[in-house]
């Protein structure tokens, strides 16, 4: 199974463990993984902000990228997200209508290619520790990606997974709102903080760096315990 | 009264709504409480999403045919012994219906409760030419006494507590009871008991009309509706003009989605379907009825893409299931529609001149969406709309229009994206401390203003890559 | 009646719509799906009859079962405890079917029972206002819902199930159907084939209630605050 690596411009960047770790897992379960050079940003920053011009030339880098890939596997459900949208974003694009509907059909999030693709429900992989999972909004509304990754962590051995309460809702991330509804987002964080330390896991884990770099580094001004780690670690650890 | 309710700018809103412990508290409750019976029914249906899809395709070829429906609904109340009247401004209705009043020398009107006549002003109007307008739906009435405007579709008056209540009733009606609710809901029956004997016109919203019939049909729990359409001499519906269904049919599948959808219930205490003048020898019911049809913006939505917008059957799903709506409240969104419908249709009806924040006011999380019995796409509108505001409104902000440009160079040119792989921790080093930022420059002001911030660890991805390629690795 | 404004108004629509007017020949379209029809399908009265106990119990509504040997029995009791004097009531073929003109009758000592009455006018409704129990027949009678269903017309004010203190309806049980859906249909068919529908149509699910205090659920605001359905076999 050939697969390319979407490694996502904020794992590259500022996360590379989680690339790293994503990569590992992906050789692990047989894949034979490349990572094309030409990758950038999947555009969701100009895109959601509403920079359509801006976001497409982005896109067309993607594409270019990818072009020659069989899969497209990368650890981020909005990034991914973000790819399935290039169809309805390039539809009346004679140039890269075709193109786009190709790309999107191959492109896959780690969690969701590993049960739904590979069929493999247990990475055999053991992490010790009390864990609660946050599932990102755009995984799991606009990629539909709901059950993979919990299926996945409960076959960790060792790992204890409590309910987060209202699991579901954003965690006030969503971009540049962050920053342009800073009071918002920090209210909408604070808010998941508070039902994370409601659990009293040890681990809060996602499958969005976006998500849990904002979750976390909330947690950690107020002074709280609780770690933070990508789902690629946790399926990572032997 | 227009759609927007007041000149206070946004930010200072958001703050106001930040600071309301209360109604925080009331808007938190709340929503879990009407998330709940709309997952609770949702589950026992079995298949939810099939009554998603029916719904959605019943509203969707309904406005496709929409002036075919109108006219048949206009034919039907016509021949039932009702007037209609097509008003296409706020000011064409309100007119009307004063000519109404006038002519009967009305006094007393009662009134429905109904969104439209919220956002033309109708209760305004009526009080320039001297009617006493009283609001029945208890939640309605209650800000009618304290001139406070809703704050939620569906439940108006979510953001008082039961002391400022008792205060309102006690100023304005000489109240002398209790704060139990128990007690002020009876005081309430007793007055607007009164009021609906005593009226000389009735005045309803509409929740869905039915073509076929030339039907109005009005969902309550209360009863007040059905009191203002059976004591009154003249009734007045005014509808938005979407508000329509075909038949029967596609009444009943909507106002079951709609009860579910609003408020958990299978059906209201209450549906009534009231079909022009009364009929001879009836003694319930009007002599006289009309049908004042509204247009007020809607037709700039139709057949543009957001016209799946004017599906919306007013349960309030998405502004239960929004999380900005439940941290902020509905008069932070200064509009008559709050919460994410109303960050749709409000710059829709009303222009982006006054309202270009709503549409930002999300992180796009599609919990709205997701919501919608009629599957609207709520949060790709808040998409499109943040689109036209940058693109054609031309209203974004220079330094992030600068910021994106300086996106899109760096996103479509692998050398400048390389680049900023390798100077990433270099750049940052300055602000950072193990391995954190706690006060960051620039763009990062914001979001260390209330997070700390993870610099950098150490390579990036590719450069781990290139290097793991060139030593001959592989696992 | 009159139409004001229309074809400005709904040429200005199909111009929005791209189009030109449609002013018939517009068929519904035969829907992807119709999950509407398969809720209770195939249950029958008795069935529902346990559907519509269950639910009554989630809408604040007391529930009695009789037949119709027992019912004016039931009546009598139900209306003793609403502590019932003046009672308003339909003029319905049905009391007299049922028995209970027979009742009221027995009854005129402990009862003051006025039947709907086109000819008193207004005072129907005064009476209505006073009144301790408004009483009507179930025309059709939702199962899922909890629902009764009333035509109103000249001989059943809409006032008899609204204004009185509380409300007792006779659901016989060959009126019950599984929702809503089937109401409809009824209706629309009726409709349909020319024969137009009554001036009100009340689907009344229980006593009225409000929450708009602190989301406190309060039974009783503008209608009737308590409600008896009996069911008759």
């Amino acid at each position: 199974m050939k697969v390319s690596l979407f490694s996502t411009c904020l794992s590259d960047i500022l996360f590379a463990d989680v690339a790293k770790n994503t990569l590992e897992i992906l050789e692990r379960v047989g894949c034979e993984v490349d990572y094309p050079m030409e990758q950038t940003c999947c555009g969701q920053p100009a895109y959601n902000s509403g920079y359509l011009q801006e976001a497409k030339q982005s896109m067309k880098q993607m594409m270019k990228a990818f072009k020659h890939s069989e899969y497209v596997v990368g650890p981020s459900g909005s990034c991914v997200g973000m790819l399935k949208e290039y169809p309805k974003i390039f539809a009346d694009d004679p140039e890269w209508a075709e193109e786009a509907k190709r790309f999107a059909a191959k492109c896959y999030e780690i969690t969701e290619f590993l049960v739904d693709v590979m069929g493999v429900t247990d990475v055999g992989s053991t992490f010790k520790g009390k864990v609660t999972f946050h599932s990102s909004c755009h995984m799991k509304r606009i990629l539909g990606v709901k059950e993979q990754p919990k299926t996945l962590l409960r076959n960790v051995k060792g790992v204890e997974l409590v309910d987060l309460p209202m699991e579901e809702d954003c965690c006030g991330f969503g971009g540049t709102f962050s920053v342009k509804n800073p009071v918002i987002s920090q209210e909408m964080v604070s808010e998941k903080s508070r039902h994370v330390a409601e659990t009293e896991a040890e681990y809060l884990v996602g499958a969005d760096m976006g998500c849990l770099m904002n979750i976390g580094g909330r947690m950690r001004r107020e002074g709280k315990n609780v770690k933070v780690v990508h789902i690629t670690e946790i399926l990572n650890t032997h | 009264m227009s759609i927007k309710l007041g000149e206070v700018p946004y930010k200072d809103r958001v703050q106001t709504g930040i600071e309301d412990d209360f109604m925080r508290q009331a808007v938190s409750s709340a929503q879990g409480r009407f998330r709940n019976g709309r997952l609770t029914q949702a589950a026992e249906l079995g298949n939810w999403e099939d009554w998603r899809e029916l719904g959605s395709e019943i509203r969707t070829h309904t406005l496709q045919n929409l002036d075919y429906y109108l006219k048949q609904l206009s034919d039907n109340v016509a021949r039932r012994g009702g007037h209609v009247f097509f008003a296409e401004t706020a000011e064409e209705a309100n007119q009307y219906v004063k000519n109404i009043i006038k002519k009967k020398q009305a006094k007393k009107v009662v009134k429905a409760k109904s969104m439209v006549t919220e956002e033309i002003g109708l209760n305004k109007a009526l009080e320039e030419v001297g009617a006493e307008v009283v609001e029945s739906d208890l939640g309605e009435w209650i800000l009618q006494l304290d001139e406070d405007p809703p704050s939620h579709i569906v439940t108006p008056a979510l953001h008082k507590n039961r002391q400022q209540i008792r205060e309102t009733f006690a100023k304005k009606k000489g109240y002398t009871g209790s704060d139990t609710p128990e007690e002020m809901a009876a005081f309430a029956r007793e007055q607007l008991r009164q009021d609906f004997l005593a009226a000389d016109v009735g005045v309803t919203g509409c929740n869905f009309a039915i073509a076929e019939s030339g039907a109005v049909t009005l969902v309550t729990n209360e009863g007040n509706a059905e009191m203002v359409t059976s004591l009154p001499d003249t009734v007045i519906s005014v509808m938005g003009m979407e508000r329509i269904v075909p038949t029967w049919e596609e009444m009943e599948v909507l106002v079951g989605l709609l009860t579910r959808a609003a408020v958990g219930q299978k059906l209201t205490s209450y549906i009534t379907a009231i079909t022009g003048a009364r009929l001879e020898g009836e003694i319930d019911g009007p002599e006289e009825f009309h049908l004042v049809v509204v247009d007020n913006g809607r037709s700039k939505i139709l057949g543009t893409e957001f016209q799946s917008a004017l599906h919306c059957i007013r349960c309030a799903a998405c502004i239960n299931a929004c999380p900005v709506y439940r941290h902020i409240g509905g008069h932070a969104y200064n509009s008559i529609y709050p919460g994410p419908i109303g960050a749709v249709i409000t710059p829709l009806l009303e222009g982006y001149d006054d309202h270009k924040e709503l549409p930002y006011a999300s992180t796009l999380c599609a919990a709205c969406t997701e919501a919608c019995p009629v599957k609207i796409p709520l949060h790709e509108h808040l998409i499109r709309h943040r689109q036209i505001i940058v693109e054609q409104e031309k209203k974004a902000p220079t330094a992030e229009k600068l910021m994106m440009k300086g996106f899109a160079k760096w996103s479509s040119s692998p050398a400048i994206y390389n680049l900023s792989a390798k100077m990433a921790k270099p750049a940052l080093g300055p602000w950072t401390k193990d391995g954190m930022i706690e006060n960051g420059p620039g763009p990062l002001k914001d979001w260390t203003g209330a997070r700390d911030f993870y610099a950098p660890q150490g390579q990036s991805f590719r450069a781990w890559f290139k290097q793991r390629q060139k030593d001959g690795e592989t696992s | 009646m009159t139409i004001e404004n229309r074809e400005e108004f709904l040429n200005k629509l199909a111009s929005r719509l791209g189009r030109e007017r449609r002013t018939e020949g517009v068929e519904r379209p035969q829907w992807s799906v119709t999950p509407q029809e398969e809720v209770f399908k195939g249950m029958n009265q008795d069935e529902l009859a346990e559907v519509l106990e269950k639910h009554c119990q989630v809408i604040h509504t007391t529930f009695k079962r009789t037949d119709r040997a027992g019912l004016t029995q039931v009546l009598r009791e139900t209306i003793e405890g609403y502590e019932g004097k003046l009672i308003v009531t339909s003029n319905d073929p049905r009391h007299q079917e049922y028995g209970v003109a027979e009742f009221f009758e027995e009854a005129r000592e402990q009862l003051d029972v006025h039947v709907w009455d086109p000819a008193a006018g207004k005072e129907n409704q005064r009476i209505a206002e006073k009144a301790d129990v408004g009483l009507v027949y179930s025309d059709i009678t939702l199962a899922e819902s909890g629902t009764v269903t009333l035509f109103n017309n000249k001989n059943n004010g809409r006032s008899i199930s609204l204004l009185p203190k509380t409300f007792i309806a006779i659901i016989p049980k060959s009126t019950l159907v599984p929702r809503m859906t089937q109401a409809a249909q009824q209706i629309h068919r009726a409709q349909a084939q020319g024969e137009d529908c009554a001036s009100y149509v009340s689907f009344i699910s229980g006593p009225s209630n409000s929450a708009d205090i602190e989301m406190n659920l309060i039974v009783g605001v503008h209608g009737p605050i308590k409600a008896t359905y009996i069911l008759v076999d």
